[in-house]
């Protein structure tokens, strides 16, 4: 419980950010437009290499990867704790760090969850896919699950580059480029060498792009709830690593005095 | 009861800098203990081992009874941090905001969060700007709200790195009083600044630090009597002759006898009466006997041990 107010309270600094970043006009049309044109760019692109599968691989991959793209910016806002004098006042708080880090760049996932409902009810009917109301449920769903899972994944890369916080913008972009072709993004899975594959298995946002394609494609349920399961275990399983990373990069800094004060 | 202790504290930081050498106090409950030192005395780094943010590389440390290392979570519950400058509030929130969130690091939910916050708001003087960002205060506001932000959890003992570094004199003035009222509230207050007349003036005891170690600890008066046991006296409006005569006595220092009709004088024993008689019996009013400022022992004190100090 104690926990959930932590979340709670480190969310309200993060919305107190992300009010203070965007008005409702530079996100719609600065953030929004700008990710709406990228699904659009690689989408094309497909139609003109690819067939219709291609296509809805394409553009369900990339819309859902706007989300993705969002999230891994808690690798960077997790050093503003640093930049603003704040972390080593956290670590004298009697609450785990990981809670307060996981609340604090929240905005991320939900305005990216956002993003990517946006791209795949607005654009992906342009591209050939249809929707049924029945699907929505399961669509926001999933679109917040692969928002969360690389959310978490992004905590452990924040955790690790807070230390040498002027690698978090290189850290957060190769991750989510890398992402693209390990994920299915961009190509099915089957294509990739072995080690792809079994990297790209690890990432939550593999699962959720099979568990949307099958929600699409009207599959058996077992179709989508395998991958589904899967996200979900990604996920908690990248939330105890960034957990666990955190308390090492706490006891590391009050060891070797680099937790700044002023 | 003691509320601060350390023993034979050492930190030494990788490369072989060494912040603190076998640094050893006490302070007991409910004192107001002043940490002075110039940069690099290790005052910081003290607060930063109290505070369980940095790990000491030997010796002890502990908060009312709990080591910083082995009780560290304990320890953080007793202990309020407050630093100074700019950093260390999020300027995008609200003062109510700020609080808001330090209470419920510290546990702190529901209509008791509420209270607790609206107590300190009021405290701090900031009530009236409650729910204007912070990045739009002065420096002065941000300190009050670093000082409620360590005063959430109602911590028995608050440590003030340099509270009022970069304060203007009426804020920084301010501050003390706030610092005043917690001394009657009966809390233990580490205070640590370059400032000795702010020591001077809210401080039960003071160490003095010099690289890591301790010079000197006693109340102000104490610490100055141990540069010099002598009383220091300054007189305007003094006749000539009288300036002479006075600088002639051999067991008279004259610490400034060149100003006309002024002159400060360092006198012991009988020698300080028979100096007042001589002035008063020469008409002279305008004088004051005293002991030397804290602020000359420091200087004297950091200057015998061979550290060179401007003023």
């Amino acid at each position: 419980m104690q926990s959930l107010r932590v979340i709670g309270r480190s969310a309200a600094v993060a919305f107190a950010d992300a009010r203070a970043i965007y008005t409702w006009r530079t996100w719609t049309f600065g953030w929004l437009g700008r990710m709406l044109a990228q699904v659009v760019f690689f989408t094309y692109l497909g139609t003109k290499v690819g067939g219709a599968e291609q296509t809805v691989r394409l553009v369900l991959g990339n819309a859902v990867m706007t989300s993705v793209v969002e999230s891994l910016s808690v690798v960077a806002s997790t050093g503003w704790e640093r930049m603003s004098g704040t972390l080593p006042l956290l670590v004298a708080a009697p609450t785990r760090p990981v809670w307060v880090f996981f609340g604090r760049s929240l905005q991320w996932p939900v305005s990216g969850t956002a993003t990517s409902l946006v791209a795949l009810f607005g654009l992906a009917p342009l591209f050939g896919v249809s929707w049924q109301a029945a699907q929505v449920p399961a669509v926001v769903a999933l679109v917040g699950l692969a928002a969360l899972g690389s959310y978490c994944f992004g905590l452990l890369l924040a955790a690790l580059v807070l230390r040498a916080y002027g690698l978090r913008n290189v850290v957060s972009n190769a991750a989510y480029l890398l992402m693209m072709p390990l994920c299915g993004v961009l190509v099915p899975a089957e294509v990739l060498p072995g080690p792809a594959r079994a990297v790209g298995a690890l990432l939550p946002l593999t699962h959720v792009l099979t568990a949307l394609r099958g929600v699409v494609a009207h599959s058996p349920p077992a179709a989508v709830l395998v991958p589904t399961g899967m996200a979900v275990l990604t996920t908690i399983g990248w939330f105890a690593a960034a957990s666990f990373a955190f308390d090492v990069l706490v006891r590391g800094a009050r060891r070797s005095g680099t937790l700044d004060l002023t | 009861m003691i509320a601060v202790s350390a023993s034979g504290l050492t930190r030494t930081f990788q490369g072989g800098g060494q912040a603190l050498e076998r640094f050893t106090f006490e302070v007991p409950r409910g004192e107001v203990h002043g940490l002075l030192g110039p940069n690099g005395a290790g005052k910081t780094t003290l607060c930063r081992i109290l505070s369980t943010v940095l790990l000491p590389t030997g010796g002890s440390a502990s908060v009312l009874g709990r080591d910083v290392v082995r009780d560290a979570a304990h320890v953080r519950r007793s202990v309020g941090v407050v630093f100074g400058g700019d950093r260390g509030v999020y300027g995008r929130l609200t003062a109510r905001q700020n609080l808001n969130f330090w209470a419920a690091l510290h546990g702190l939910s529901g209509r008791a969060l509420r209270e607790r916050v609206a107590v300190l708001l009021e405290r701090t003087g900031l009530t009236g700007r409650a729910d204007e960002r912070v990045d739009h205060f002065s420096r002065g506001m941000k300190q009050r709200l670093h000082l409620a932000r360590g005063l959430v959890a109602d911590p028995p003992v608050l440590i003030l790195d340099e509270p009022t570094a970069g304060m203007d004199p009426i804020a920084a003035h301010e501050f003390r009083d706030l610092v005043a009222q917690l001394r009657d509230d009966g809390r233990t207050v580490l205070l640590t600044t370059h400032d000795t007349a702010e020591a001077e003036a809210v401080c039960d005891r003071v160490t003095l630090m010099r690289r890591g170690a301790v010079l000197a600890t006693g109340s102000p008066s104490s610490v100055a009597g141990l540069v010099t046991s002598q009383d220091r006296i300054s007189a305007s409006g003094v006749p000539a002759a009288v300036v002479a005569e006075l600088v002639a006595r051999p067991e008279v220092v004259v610490l400034d006898g060149s100003g006309g009709d002024r002159v400060e004088l360092e006198t012991s024993g009988d020698t300080t009466g028979e100096v007042l008689h001589l002035l008063v019996d020469a008409g002279v009013t305008r004088l004051v006997r005293g002991r030397p400022s804290l602020e000359e022992a420091y200087l004297r004190l950091l200057r015998r041990q061979g550290m060179a100090v401007d003023r």
